[in-house]
């Protein structure tokens, strides 16, 4: 048997408990269709909310430092370097609210 | 011992009961009449303003203020983004930004509580009139043919490349352009009005004669906090929202820088 | 899954499959609640109506109604900065020419007088040496008269002396010899004698 069959057997095993728990907990909850439903959307979305936030979080944290460091270096400038910041904030922000709206979207849709 | 925290139905946060005209295509709710006090205030104050000027030229109080608000998009948004041929879209920057700005102060407004670009009919209906009007200024001022050979085929790029780039280019500047615009305004304002929502619940909850009392402070403490960011983030979204208009119509007015 | 889910469920007890019944129906009444309720993303028609009305309001008001009269009093009053600020430098710049011509024309009064202390000085000195000239050239006559004065005056006193030495040398002569002392002819020898004896 090559590795890859034990792995592969190895990750069938996983599978299997995990549906076998899910099931359990199922059982032991009687959840209906719907509500496993909304508790899936719900977990998805507060996880597209938190990975949504990730990208953004670093881009704007780079960009400000970037700008604040370009205004230490050139304060004359400062304005320019200002109204392009902002600019680039509203470009990189707009990624985490899609990611918001697409937690609305799950969440309360 | 322990209240329950019960964070009320997002329709309860959002929705407005119409006052006027109920059922018909003109209904008019909370949304409606904050729309009506955000064109009254910037109304109000430049025609005190401007009553003003026969009596005093020097500009002292209301006038400081309309003489700010025209230099602030004047010098901080038209010229620096347009240029010096941009200040005759003044009237439309200036209402773009006073509309927005008091939608959105009607967040932390007592009595109302509620962001009038939390609703999407408003972001959604500038966005769409910011993609007519900067469509239009191209065409007007390059030529239809120009514009959007300019805005869909951008010099520079290799022939066989326009395969790729042209279809990113229309998606980008015709769809995603004013998408993001009102979303950007939109989710903001929703997010910010959700975190009040969520810590004037939680002070309301805490506040209570059950142990849960020693996190009302901390709790009372966080809403104060994000009351004063919110005011910061109304004033950010009504500037990015009238800098990135800017930026389109100069987009459109220069194609080729 | 709706499916798979109602299988587990079958699978289970009686009370539970009556539990199932019940959930069911209240998912079903959920269900009719979501259709319900609008999206809270979605935008509706009335408030994109009235929002796009009192933006066209105020953009309209803002383009025909409030802009105009400040902008216009803005325009008026920075004119006016521009032409006093004009009028302020104009004016700074003539001081300034003012201030130069009258510091050239002090220059030059100072340099006059100057001039003037330096000619009445160079005049002065040449009058204080004429006078000390002509003061020295008095001096130097009246010194050589007086002492002409004086010569003449040795001279008369020589003589009166020589005379009376002669005088005093006959009439001792004749007191000597005692007899009178033919002067005229004596005269030579006397004559000698005093001035043999002695210079005066």
């Amino acid at each position: 048997m090559s590795v890859l069959a034990q792995v592969a057997n190895g990750l069938a095993d996983v599978a299997q408990d995990v549906v076998e728990l899910a099931q359990e907990a199922t059982d032991a909850t009687g959840l209906t269709a719907d509500e496993a439903k909304a508790n899936a959307a719900a977990s998805g979305a507060g996880m597209a909310y938190g990975l949504a936030a990730i990208g953004p979080g670093i881009g704007i944290g780079y960009l400000v430092g970037q700008a604040v460091q370009a205004m230490a270096r050139q304060p004359e400038s400062a304005g320019q370097v200002q109204t392009t910041m902002f600019l680039g904030i509203a470009f990189t922000e707009a990624l985490a609210l899609i990611g918001f709206v697409v937690f609305i979207l799950l969440k309360f849709v | 011992m322990f209240a329950q925290v019960e964070f009320p139905p997002i329709e309860n946060i959002v929705e407005w009961p119409e006052i006027f005209f109920k059922d018909t295509a003109v209904a008019f709710n909370k949304i409606g009449l904050i729309n009506l006090i955000a064109v009254l205030v910037p109304v109000v104050i430049f025609l005190v303003a401007a009553a003003k000027y026969k009596s005093r030229r020097v500009p002292k109080g209301i006038q400081t203020i309309a003489e700010s608000a025209i230099g602030f998009i004047e010098n901080g948004i038209i010229m620096q983004t347009i240029g010096p041929d941009g200040l005759r879209y003044l009237p439309l920057l200036i209402s773009l930004f006073f509309f927005i700005l008091v939608g959105n102060l009607f967040e932390v407004i007592p009595g109302f509580h509620m962001p009038a670009n939390a609703r999407m009919a408003n972001p959604m209906i500038l966005a769409v009139m910011v993609l007519v009007i900067f469509i239009a200024v191209g065409i007007k001022h390059n030529g239809p043919l120009r514009y959007f050979k300019s805005a869909l085929f951008p010099p520079g790029v290799p022939t066989a490349l326009y395969v790729l780039v042209t279809p990113i280019e229309l998606l980008s500047t015709f769809i995603v352009r004013p998408f993001s615009l009102a979303v950007r305004l939109f989710a903001n304002m929703l997010a910010g009005h959700i975190l009040l929502v969520t810590f004037s619940v939680l002070c309301i909850t805490t506040f209570t004669l059950s142990l849960l009392v020693v996190i009302f402070p901390f709790a009372f403490g966080m809403l104060t906090a994000l009351t004063a960011f919110e005011i910061m983030v109304a004033f950010l979204q009504a500037y990015i929202f009238t800098i990135l208009t800017a930026v389109y119509i100069g987009g459109a007015l220069h194609p080729d820088h | 899954m709706a499916v798979e889910y109602s299988l587990v469920l079958v699978q289970g007890e009686t009370d539970q499959v009556e539990n199932l019944e019940e959930t069911e129906n209240e998912a079903v009444s959920e269900t009719v609640h979501e259709e319900e309720t609008v999206n809270p993303i979605l935008p509706t028609v009335p408030e994109m109506v009235w929002g796009g009305i009192f933006f066209a309001a105020l953009l309209i008001l803002f383009w025909a109604v409030l802009l105009p009269p400040i902008k216009r009093a803005m325009r008026a009053r920075d004119d006016e900065v521009r032409d006093d600020r004009e009028k302020a430098e104009a004016a700074r710049v003539e001081a300034e020419t003012l201030r130069r011509e009258y510091e050239a024309t002090l220059a030059d009064a100072r340099g006059e007088a100057t001039r003037i202390i330096h000619e009445a000085r160079t005049a002065a000195d040449e009058h204080r040496l004429e006078v000390v000239a002509a003061a020295e050239q008095e001096v130097a006559e009246r010194r050589r008269e007086i002492n002409e004065e004086v010569r003449a005056a040795r001279e008369v006193a020589s003589t009166d002396l020589r005379s009376a030495v002669f005088d005093l040398a006959v009439d001792a002569a004749s007191k000597v010899l005692r007899q009178e002392v033919d002067r005229d002819r004596n005269r030579e020898a006397v004559e000698h004698y005093v001035s043999g004896t002695g210079s005066l």
